[in-house]
């Protein structure tokens, strides 16, 4: 038998090494002061960057055969398949068609009536396409990744559309890649309006229903809301360009003994299966900067503390 | 060193294959995230089934430090909080080591059992991190995440020990 074989190695007496408890200690404590870095003060972006950079030949290679398996299969769609989908844009087409040959009309006058009453122009945020590369896999949270990033310069906190309304925004961004929070997120608030009263609001991402869902919160219990509503983005935040649809009212549940109404609401926009996607800018850069507040200087009474 | 009965004699493990598997354990992770199921919770972590596997096997090559690290990584992949995975890893890591003088006199089923309360400490540890910063419950299907990966633990020494368990002068006979 050739020397070399045999994976017996004699232990080392001596360089042992650092006991696995101590390993145990040590790494554990590290990892606990990266969550509290991250979540607390905010401050790993930075290596995050780093590590999302060395990882990123490894998503690529990854996603090779993810794309080839969608691709082959896009391809051997049936031709029935393809023309379906054409007659249903030809559809929505011909329905928005009507509305659509009145805007510049509309428009027109919108801009002059705004000028009679010397309103702020509308703000135009500037837009960009991208594409929904995968879902986050963090189970704990609702995120999907766009294949946008700093290189497309996507601005942090940029408003994230699709097709049919606000899919949500964006939270971190990477050299290639950017992740999107949707606005189920359990921690995602967007302020909206109520199309039909013209109350403003704001719903909550929610899945407590065990669906991709909204919560419409802080609305008194004897509110008007009804269902079917349409809630819009109001514009308030200046993140948000107003006049975006977010979501329909579901359902509304009004108790005696509670302040607020339970108002549940499912968004217009397709949350679990969005392919293509519009990057808006963030508005918060053409509004102008807020104005410093007056000092209030407090010139304590003559004996009011005693 | 106690030779277990019926032990075959294992060629030298290959640091390159281990770190290979490591890598490629990852990469079936992203496959499964995605483009088969999404962030699905019950998804069996491939990486963690290796990571014990070469822990158990290799425990000179392959210890806290390097779970600590891939751990890292798949925090960043899943854009998720930086060190949950870290900590699960560095959790799994530990105990893998304190069991790896045991396991392997066991039959390849019964190890399959006896890893199976690792791999829920692991994910329970990941759980009750994210319990404890606001994260949303992903549902009861991610119990079944651990049954998975020790149903995996079979396949992974099937395929993994597989180079070590080749003859070591190849002849006409004996090709592998």
């Amino acid at each position: 038998m050739p020397l070399g074989t045999l994976d017996r190695d004699p232990p080392p007496f001596f360089r042992q090494g650092p006991s696995a408890l101590s390993k145990l200690a040590v790494f554990s404590a590290l990892a606990f002061f990266l969550m509290v870095a991250d979540v607390r003060f905010k401050v790993m972006q930075p290596l995050r960057v780093v590590l999302a950079t060395v990882l990123y030949p490894a998503q690529w290679l990854a996603m090779r055969p993810v794309l080839l398996y969608q691709h082959s299969s896009q391809y051997f769609s049936s031709l029935a398949t393809s023309q379906a989908a054409q007659q249903e844009v030809l559809l929505k087409h011909s329905l928005q068609s009507q509305r659509a040959n009145q805007v510049e009309q509309l428009s027109l006058e919108n801009v002059r009536l705004r000028k009679l009453l010397g309103l702020r122009e509308r703000l135009q945020a500037p837009a960009m396409a991208a594409q929904v590369l995968y879902d986050a896999a963090d189970p704990y949270s609702r995120k999907v990744i766009i294949d946008k990033g700093m290189a497309d310069k996507v601005g942090l906190g940029s408003p994230v559309l699709d097709e049919s309304g606000v899919l949500g925004q964006v939270t971190r961004v990477y050299p290639l890649v950017s992740e999107v929070t949707l606005i189920t997120d359990r921690d995602h608030a967007i302020p909206v309006l109520n199309t039909r009263t013209g109350a403003r609001g704001v719903a909550f991402g929610d899945v407590s229903l065990h669906v991709d869902a909204m919560e419409l919160r802080f609305m008194a219990a004897n509110a008007d809301v009804a269902e079917g509503d349409l809630l819009t983005t109001s514009g308030v935040d200046g993140v948000y360009p107003p006049g975006l649809p977010v979501a329909r009212i579901e359902k509304v549940e009004r108790r005696v003994d509670a302040v607020f109404a339970r108002i549940y609401c499912v968004p217009l926009a397709m949350v679990a299966g969005a392919g293509h996607v519009v990057v808006l800018e963030p508005t918060t850069t053409q509004i102008p900067a807020r104005p410093i507040p007056d000092v209030v200087t407090v010139v304590p009474r003559r004996g009011a503390s005693k | 060193m106690i030779m277990r009965p019926g032990q075959q004699l294992l060629l030298p493990a290959n640091p390159f294959f281990i770190w290979g598997s490591l890598i490629a354990a990852m990469l079936v992770n992203m496959v499964q995230n995605m483009g088969l199921w999404g962030r699905a919770a019950w998804t069996p972590d491939v990486l963690a089934v290796v990571l014990v596997f070469w822990t158990v096997h290799q425990p000179l090559r392959i210890s806290i430090g390097g779970a600590f690290v891939f751990g890292l990584l798949m925090d960043v992949h899943q854009g998720g909080l930086l060190g949950q995975h870290a900590m699960a890893y560095t959790v799994l890591s530990f105990f893998a080591i304190t069991v790896h003088r045991r396991l392997l006199w066991f039959t390849v089923p019964s190890q399959a059992v006896q890893v199976f309360p690792l791999f829920a400490v692991a994910h329970a540890v990941e759980l009750a991190v994210r319990m404890f910063n606001s994260g949303t419950f992903p549902g009861w299907w991610m119990l079944l995440a651990p049954v998975a990966e020790a149903v995996l633990w079979p396949v992974a020494t099937l395929v993994l020990l597989a180079p070590q368990l080749r003859a070591p002068n190849p002849d006409a006979n004996r090709p592998l």
